[in-house]
């Protein structure tokens, strides 16, 4: 079966503007549980813990450690196998 | 802010006195495991820590300006924790309220979360004649003269912990230690800005009455050993 993509967005986390990548819990290349901790985001005062979207293998960083970025804008991606 | 309360919901509250700061962050991680479950209900816990700092995910020690020396001669230690936020300082004279919640029945909402803290905060203070206010810039309950509450919050599958501190009497030398979150600000106390003593009880009672009509809540006074049924009693 060929390996199918899916973005990993940063999910609606309510009217936060922008949030910061501060940990990535799952390193590229690992693979990853769907609804496990995948990756840390802060917002003003809030840390909130963002979960697979999906079961696979986290392919790619797109928002590292360090990055802003706002709901619905890309973290990474997980290739599902 | 919305005020879209539902009917109301039945948080239980945990009166947990004075305690050491690990031994209530242990308890939270257990709680919030939990409530992850599903197997407790939405809860808050109210303490009083000893003097202790701690440290948010991007914070730094940078902001810490004395000494270990120093620091152990005062006894006060120093936790890196999971909240949002930088360093802050907890200890006697300072209500601090941990709501273990889950932002699924609150609207998913992290910055309307936090906005419910401060106003319930803002409201408390009316009741004693205080005028505080917020700044979206910078997250709290500020007053005349500094700020007087601190918000670090800490959010996974939806679960909060961490919460707010009110600082009714603190210790200013220890306050003097650090610069709290980052910034160059003086902590304010509720003592300073009324005459008379500011009682602990009280003002946790009006902070609950304040944030159950905030949050739609009925609260509860609950018992951390029918809680936490077969695992309580291992003490840290």
């Amino acid at each position: 079966m060929e390996p199918t993509k899916e973005t990993v967005r940063l999910p609606d986390l309510g009217d936060v503007g922008e949030v910061v990548v501060v940990e990535w819990i799952t390193s590229e290349g690992a693979s990853v549980v769907e609804g496990e901790d995948l990756v840390e985001v802060e917002t003003e005062k809030t840390t909130f813990v963002v979960p697979a979207p999906t079961s696979g293998r986290l392919r790619t960083i797109v928002a590292r450690v360090g990055d802003r970025l706002r709901v619905g804008e890309t973290l990474g991606e997980i290739e599902s196998v | 802010m919305g005020r879209s309360s539902p009917s109301s919901r039945t948080v239980g509250h945990v009166a947990l006195g004075r305690a050491g700061y690990a031994e209530i962050l242990a308890l939270q991680r257990r709680l919030r495991d939990r409530r992850t479950e599903g197997t407790i209900g939405d809860l808050v816990l109210t303490v009083e820590h000893e003097p202790t700092f701690t440290v948010g995910r991007r914070g730094s020690r940078a902001n810490l300006l004395v000494s270990p020396e120093a620091l152990d001669a005062a006894g006060i230690r120093v936790f890196e924790v999971e909240r949002g936020g930088d360093i802050t300082y907890h200890g006697p004279g300072q209500l601090v309220v941990y709501p273990i919640l889950d932002l699924r029945g609150y609207g998913r909402d992290l910055r309307g979360y936090v906005e419910r803290l401060e106003e319930a905060t803002i409201r408390t203070l009316a009741r004693f004649g205080i005028d505080g206010w917020r700044d979206s810039a910078m997250p709290g309950v500020w007053v005349d003269g500094g700020k007087i509450a601190s918000i670090g919050v800490h959010v996974r599958r939806w679960i909060t912990v961490h919460g707010l501190a009110l600082n009714l009497d603190v210790n200013r030398d220890h306050f003097a230690m650090i610069r709290p979150c980052g910034l160059d600000v003086d902590a304010v106390s509720m003592s300073d800005l009324v005459d008379g003593a500011v009682d602990p009880a009280t003002v946790r009672d009006a902070f609950l009455e304040e944030a159950a009509d905030l949050f739609g809540w009925s609260v509860a006074t609950a018992d951390l050993g029918e809680i936490e049924g077969g695992i309580d009693g291992d003490g840290s």
